[in-house]
């Protein structure tokens, strides 16, 4: 036979007459994270870490001394956050005249900041089930740190309904509560669907992101547990922050013993609260878009907005992922080694498809106005958002608006078509960060441009945002980074567990040639049995990828 | 070890704790939290010696319309003028018998110096429902009795019934409960035996029961906010 049969080889391989892979690894520009061979696994945990070495990394930043940025970042942003609460106060002492509303724009920044904030932890609760359900692998680096965004993002959320009410006193009334005056909120509303939908996402996360860490604050408590014990042992004194620390986690740990039936548990409810989080990933932004979709307003009144939201909801929260652990990566230590440049690229192409997701309903709400024959749903698509008035004399005010929703949210993802955008990571953050903003002009096109041209042209009224606006904006951003910067310094900001599931030394039977990565492996872990099996000992542990 | 072992107990008090706080929460929330807990059997102190409702709309069977004379068409159930009751007090006409002649000496004062008698009110509605509407309400045939209870058993008037939103609402969704002849609203003791007769019946033979009552309403019964709250 002169050509031999494709398959030729590998049956030479298996008999061990031919040596295997002599193929040499394709060429990678990245961290070694970038393999493009699909036969070859790419490794989530680089730089051949052990068990032990990953559960130092991920214990080191909450146990070691915070890097020097952090107290200042944390400061910042605690003032920040400081002056966005005293704004909100300022609202509820006076009023909501202190915001610019009007007649005509009765909902602006207050009702666009909170869509905007709820469709950012929608990436977390995706990572977290969906991913899961999926079984991607790579989610592992990323979940925890997506869902704790998740949660302080619906924190921010939150802030918003309650505040815009005006008589915050009286926000109980939102919630179906027996009462004296026989008052219940309309069941046929979707802001009443909306308050069970954001509270439902609101537990369900906060449940599934505790409940994912218990063995890492066991993994903490252990540790502090045994540096009391040692200095006890050598006659030192207990230092206090250990103590502190082996008695907070200890009771957030919630007296995990690493047993199997632990574990057992653990891996079913986690399962649960998976099922019970993917419908959310698509009901809740799905309800809130039935704020506007079940109105009569031009503009909202389209039955492409479930869908439409949706997408934008993951969009935007992928970039806000994106957005924030860059540059954890680039200032934490050993945070390269967890999260690659893979797992980068993974979220960028995410970036892309949910892009050119929204990208095709901003298409087809015009399609759909000029379809439908309404002139007026047209007039609001056409003249309120997109023909600038420089251009028509009914043209919008709003036109950079829209216009800078469609080159953030629309063409700049586009670079991600490229491989270089894609694994550099300053470029995927600039995207991130126009992505970001992009999504909260969405919003603000959306509700603004629609509601501000009333039916008779006696209606219409620009909507100019006061100091109070901006600054309980800019101050919900503190919130926001105040939390993740003490999730950062407090928590367990990976899953320990789950990452060593997904080593090389987790594979029961590792091909001897193929388990590069466990390079320097030095078995299991002693003091935190993470959910990975014992590791047979690496075959060739000088090699490292 | 680093927690002692009746650490382990801590779960269960709490959510014992924090279960029964909840449900004892709930409890006193719906208990207390109420006009009914707040305001029902409110009995302010009148000027002088009061008015006694037994003896007047009781006793003696004076018709409502006798002293609240504008309750068929205004809004407002107005108190009389303190000439009304000197109509009857004056000296020498009606006093109580024998034992407490000066009993309604301050009828007469008030009279003689012109000057209105300081009646304290019962029946208080907040500002945002302050246009009750009275007349609308007998005209449909709600009687006095089934707002302000069995006045002509009242020594001294009290607050019978809650007055709250949700007491309002029950009459509202089932006014087949409280409709009377529009002519009987102020037969108080008629009304009594009638609507405890009621009690007896479901609620689709009341329904049968009041059809002509209900037929007659020149609307349902209002439930939209703006009715009461404009």
């Amino acid at each position: 036979m002169s050509v031999e049969h494709p398959d030729q080889r590998t049956v030479e391989q298996l008999l061990g007459r031919e040596p295997e892979s002599s193929q040499p690894a394709p060429h990678d520009p990245g961290d070694g994270s970038l393999i493009d061979d699909p036969a070859l696994e790419a490794p989530l945990v680089l730089g051949g870490r052990s068990l032990h070495e990953v559960t130092e990394i991920v214990c080191g930043y909450a146990e070691r001394p915070a890097p020097k940025w952090w107290l200042p970042a944390l400061l910042v942003s605690a003032s920040v956050a400081g002056l966005g609460t005293m704004m909100i106060l300022y609202l509820i002492i006076t009023g909501v005249g202190v915001w610019g509303l009007n007649n005509q724009v009765n909902w602006a920044w207050d009702i666009t900041n909170f869509v905007f904030w709820i469709g950012i932890g929608h990436a977390g609760t995706l990572i977290s089930a969906i991913l899961c359900l999926f079984k991607q692998k790579w989610r592992t680096a990323v979940n925890r740190s997506a869902e704790a965004m998740t949660i302080f993002a619906v924190t921010c959320a939150g802030i918003y309904p309650a505040i815009h009410v005006g008589r915050i006193w009286f926000i109980w009334m939102v919630f179906p509560i027996p009462n004296a005056n026989a008052i219940w909120p309309n069941f046929r509303s979707p802001l009443l669907w909306d308050v069970f939908a954001v509270s439902t996402y609101a537990t369900v996360s906060t449940l599934f992101w505790y409940m994912g860490m218990l063995p890492d604050f066991a993994t903490l408590r252990d540790r502090a547990d045994r540096r009391l014990r040692r200095a006890m042992a050598s006659g030192g004194a207990r230092s206090l922050p250990d103590t502190l620390r082996a008695y907070i986690y200890g009771v957030f740990a919630l007296g995990w013993r690493f047993s199997n039936r632990h574990w057992h548990r653990y891996e079913v409810a986690y399962l649960i609260l998976a099922g019970i989080s993917t419908p959310l990933v698509l009901s809740v932004h799905s309800i809130v878009s039935f704020d506007f979709a079940t109105s009569v307003v031009p503009g909202w009144h389209t039955t492409i907005f479930p869908p439409y939201f949706v997408a934008g909801a993951i969009f935007g929260g992928f970039a806000m992922v994106l957005l924030l652990l860059i540059p954890a990566r680039e200032l934490l230590p050993n945070f390269k080694d967890l999260l690659t440049l893979r797992h980068i690229e993974n979220m960028a192409k995410i970036l892309l498809v949910t892009g050119m997701m929204v990208g095709f309903a901003y298409a087809m709400e015009f399609f759909v106005a000029w379809y439908g024959a309404n002139e007026f749903e047209f007039y609001v698509f056409m003249f309120n958002r997109a023909v600038p008035d420089w251009l028509h004399e009914s043209g919008a005010p709003y036109w950079w608006a829209y216009w800078t929703m469609i080159f953030c949210n629309v063409v700049s993802p586009q670079v991600f078509w490229f491989r270089r955008c894609r694994q550099d990571v300053r470029i995927v953050w600039g995207v991130a960060l126009l992505v970001t903003i992009g999504m909260w002009f969405e919003r603000f096109v959306i509700i603004v441009t629609s509601l501000h041209r009333g039916w008779l042209p006696a209606q219409w009224h620009m909507f100019y945002p006061t100091i109070v606006d901006i600054l309980t904006f800019v101050g919900t951003f503190g919130i926001f980074m105040t939390l993740f910067l003490l999730f950062l310094k407090f928590l367990p900001i990976f899953p320990m567990a789950e990452i060593k599931a997904v080593m090389p030394q987790a594979d029961p039977h590792p091909d001897p040639e193929e388990a590069p990565a466990m390079a320097g492996a030095r078995g299991d872990d002693p003091e935190a049995a993470g959910g990975a099996a014992p590791a047979p000992a690496p075959a060739h542990p000088e090699e490292g990828r | 070890m680093l927690f002692p072992k009746w650490v382990n107990t801590v779960p269960t008090v709490l959510a014992m704790g924090g279960g029964g706080g909840a449900l004892m929460t709930v409890a006193m929330v719906w208990y207390f939290f109420t006009p009914k807990f707040w305001v029902m059997g409110y009995m302010p102190e009148q000027p002088g010696a009061g008015f006694n409702h037994q003896i007047h709309a009781g006793k003696l069977g004076m018709d409502c319309r006798y002293c609240h004379t504008h309750i068929e068409e205004s809004p407002e159930a107005n108190i009389p003028h303190v000439s009304v009751c000197y109509g009857c007090h004056a000296e020498g006409r009606l006093n109580p018998r024998s034992y407490n002649a000066d009993r309604v000496e301050f009828v007469r004062t008030a009279y003689e110096n012109d000057e209105p008698i300081q009646w304290r009110r019962v029946h208080k509605l907040p500002d945002y429902v302050r246009n009750f509407p009275h007349h609308v309400h007998l005209q449909a045939g709600v009687s006095c009795y089934s707002c302000h209870g069995q006045i002509v058993g009242m020594p001294v008037v009290y607050q019978a019934e809650s007055l709250s939103m949700g007491w309002c609402l029950e009459c509202h969704r089932a006014p087949e409960d409280h409709l009377v002849p529009p002519d009987k609203v102020t037969e108080l003791t008629w009304v009594e035996s009638e609507l405890s007769e009621r009690r007896s019946m479901n609620r689709r033979e009341r329904r049968v029961h009041t059809s002509d009552l209900i037929a007659a309403l020149r609307e349902a019964p209002p439930e939209n906010c703006g009715a009461c709250h404009h």
